[in-house]
């Protein structure tokens, strides 16, 4: 266990439950080195997760408190939770492409309206993998995976000029960025704005399976394999980079939320002084 | 003590209010939206928190994030909505999160009758999720100020046994105005018999014991206990395993945190049961008011007829049938639920029999000559939809 597990993760837990050699734990270190870049402690975090490769890989690794939603409304979850818990402290929560953009995506949509301060960090892996590699709507279109033997027919949300980061921009989010997992510096530069920034924050960073994803579609589990279509895509299919800052434009669910308990709370406390 | 006249649903409002609740998440639906109503007004002006969620599902979500975050929360809603409580409600058993539902029972299946009384969601209460390996707390008011008494109880069950409690209302309970008095004064709702339990946090590290002791401390996050808490059967620390023996530790806690502590929840209220009854009517919820003075008018024609309201649902009070009787499950719905119940609880020798009606309360006179008819050891007339077995 070298310093940065050892400061931030509970032993028994690393280095998780992911295959030998995937992106995900690449992405893990990513999000463990930005906290620790912007130098919070392990109570400044509540680290919460849903189901899925991404799920499994981190939750309860964190040795501060952690959660884990039920698939796709664990941004619901955390909007109670928000309520909640002081403003200091901030929710961070490690989801997958299916549970943030397909079963999760009305609830995405509604705290990105609301403005809830929580940063999502979406780990793509291009399908549905912990199942043993179904297509999702971030699989590329036309690969074949197990429930797509004749390729992807249906559009995703990556494909014929859509993008679901639009979406969630609309839908009112602070910061988007998307990544891939091979853009070190930019992953964790992305996730430490998000962290510092009051308000919903999403950071989607791509990095594939290479087991299933790698073998049903690009031909080869080869590790190697996998990493080279990253890298050949950045920049091509995935437009990578800051994708939305807005940061400060609208005020934050729950201030906004305590700022109007409080006026009320001062208006029936005068109303009972004056007799009315 | 203050007195008003004023609807189910307020009595609920207020004493959610009253016992410390400070998060209400919901979304409108007939017959419960007053109680969004009432609390989005309500909560604000003591410091609570209103939110109207995108469905029920992010509701009961939203209550359950707000109770592991340390406040008291609460959702309403009826059949529709209830169902969408599958996900959340499996949630909150298993991570045992203490929160408070309401359902407001209308006329089922789906939207069937909105503003109409129906007892079609017993089972559901019971089996809200999936999986089994667990047991739950439902609660059954009858009236508007039982309602009041019944949510301040919910949430002090929910704090103790870590776990959803479920008021399982009706449409006439929640609607229907009636004289309400409502304590002001801690003193006051003590006199009432009723306790406010505060939320204490647990300080780990045994977050989830492997033992069946009531009032162990809820999970809370935020607090610095290193506390973990997730949907996958948990480690006695919270984190998640495959093992066997850790889902049957789980389990047994599930099971039996409830089941050991029984009397801490049973309620019920029994009619002429000590003078020999032969027949024993049973009902929950506002049909047991017509139920009540059906007992009366049947005893004043020297049947021996009693009768029997559950307050309490589940756990099922089993001990309650252990008299030899004929047994007439009293309910509004046309299919028999809580005839199923009596059946199986019922001591040996007895025979149920089922009497429907939905949308609408029973009358008495038919109840009084279904009693007749089955003193005399007669079968119920059957009408073409009747259940055969009873």
């Amino acid at each position: 266990m070298d310093a940065l597990a050892e400061k931030y993760l509970r032993a028994e837990k690393w280095p998780g439950t992911a295959c030998s050699g995937c992106g995900l734990r690449l992405l893990h270190r990513e999000v463990l080195t930005a906290i620790d870049e912007l130098g919070l402690a392990t109570d400044d975090v509540v680290w919460g997760t849903a189901i899925g490769c991404t799920g499994r890989q981190t939750y309860a690794t964190w040795k501060g408190d952690c959660f884990a939603g039920t698939h796709g409304r664990v941004y619901a979850l955390a909007t109670g939770l928000r309520l909640a818990l002081p403003p200091e402290k901030r929710i961070l929560l490690t989801v997958g492409d299916g549970d943030a953009f397909t079963i999760g995506l009305p609830h995405v949509l509604a705290a990105a309206r609301r403005n809830v301060d929580v940063t999502v960090v979406v780990g793509d892996n291009l399908g549905y993998q912990s199942t043993g590699g179904q297509y999702g709507v971030t699989t590329p279109g036309g690969s074949r995976t197990d429930s797509s033997p004749y390729g992807v027919w249906e559009p995703g949300w990556a494909e014929e000029g859509l993008d679901v980061l639009a979406v969630v921009r609309e839908a009112g989010a602070a910061f988007l960025a998307r990544h891939t997992v091979l853009e070190r510096r930019e992953t964790i530069d992305s996730v430490k704005t998000a962290l510092s920034t009051r308000g919903f924050t999403l950071v989607h960073v791509v990095y594939g399976c290479h087991v299933h994803y790698g073998a049903q579609a690009l031909g080869s589990a080869d590790l190697g394999v996998i990493q080279a279509w990253i890298r050949e895509q950045t920049g091509a299919r995935y437009r990578t980079g800051v994708f939305h800052d807005a940061r400060g434009a609208r005020p934050e669910f729950t201030e906004r939320l305590r700022r109007q308990v409080a006026d009320v709370r001062r208006r029936t406390a005068e109303r009972v002084r004056d007799g009315r | 003590m203050r007195r008003v006249f004023d609807t189910g649903n307020a009595a609920i409002t207020e004493a959610a209010i009253l016992a410390g609740c400070r998060v209400f998440a919901g979304y409108p639906i007939t017959p419960a939206t007053e109680i969004a109503e009432n609390m989005s007004r309500r909560l604000p002006q003591v410091g609570g928190f209103y939110l109207q969620a995108e469905d029920e599902c992010a509701a009961l979500h939203v209550c359950n994030g707000a109770s592991l975050g340390g406040l008291k929360a609460m959702t309403a809603t009826s059949g529709p909505g209830f169902i969408l409580f599958a996900d959340p409600f499996g949630w909150a058993v298993s991570a045992e999160i203490p929160v408070v539902i309401v359902n407001a029972q209308r006329v089922g299946p789906v939207s069937g009758i909105t503003g109409a009384p129906g007892q079609g969601e017993l089972y559901l209460s019971r089996y809200l999720t999936h999986g089994g390996n667990y047991e739950t707390i439902v609660l059954a008011p009858s009236s508007a100020q039982e309602a009041f008494r019944l949510t301040v109880k919910a949430f002090a069950l929910a704090e103790r046994f870590r776990t959803p409690v479920t008021l399982l209302a009706d449409q006439m309970v929640t609607d229907s105005s009636e004289a309400l008095t409502l304590p002001e004064t801690d003193v006051e709702l003590r006199a009432m018999g009723l306790e406010i339990v505060p939320r204490r946090v647990n300080p780990g590290p045994e977050f989830y014991p492997s033992t069946d002791e009531l009032d162990v401390p809820p999970v809370v996050l935020g607090r610095g206990t290193g506390a973990a808490c997730s949907d996958w059967t948990p480690t006695d620390r919270g984190l998640d395993t495959e093992a066997v023996e850790w889902q049957h530790r789980h389990a047994h806690r599930l099971i039996h945190k409830i089941r050991s502590h029984r009397e801490a929840l049973l309620e019920h209220e029994a009619w002429h049961l000590d003078d020999d009854p032969e027949v024993i009517l049973v009902s929950y919820g506002t049909p047991s008011r017509v139920v009540k003075s059906a007992v009366a008018a049947a005893r004043a024609e020297g049947l021996r007829v009693g009768g029997l309201r559950l307050v309490s649902l589940w756990p099922f009070p089993d001990a309650l049938f252990a008299r030899k009787a004929r047994y007439l499950a009293v309910e509004l719905n046309w299919d028999g639920q809580l005839v199923r119940e009596v059946q199986r609880a019922q001591a040996e020798g007895s025979t149920a029999h089922f009497l429907g009606r939905c949308g609408e309360l029973p009358k008495v006179g038919e109840l009084v000559e279904a009693a007749r008819a089955l003193s005399r050891g007669e079968r119920l007339r059957r009408r073409g939809w009747d259940v055969e077995a009873y």
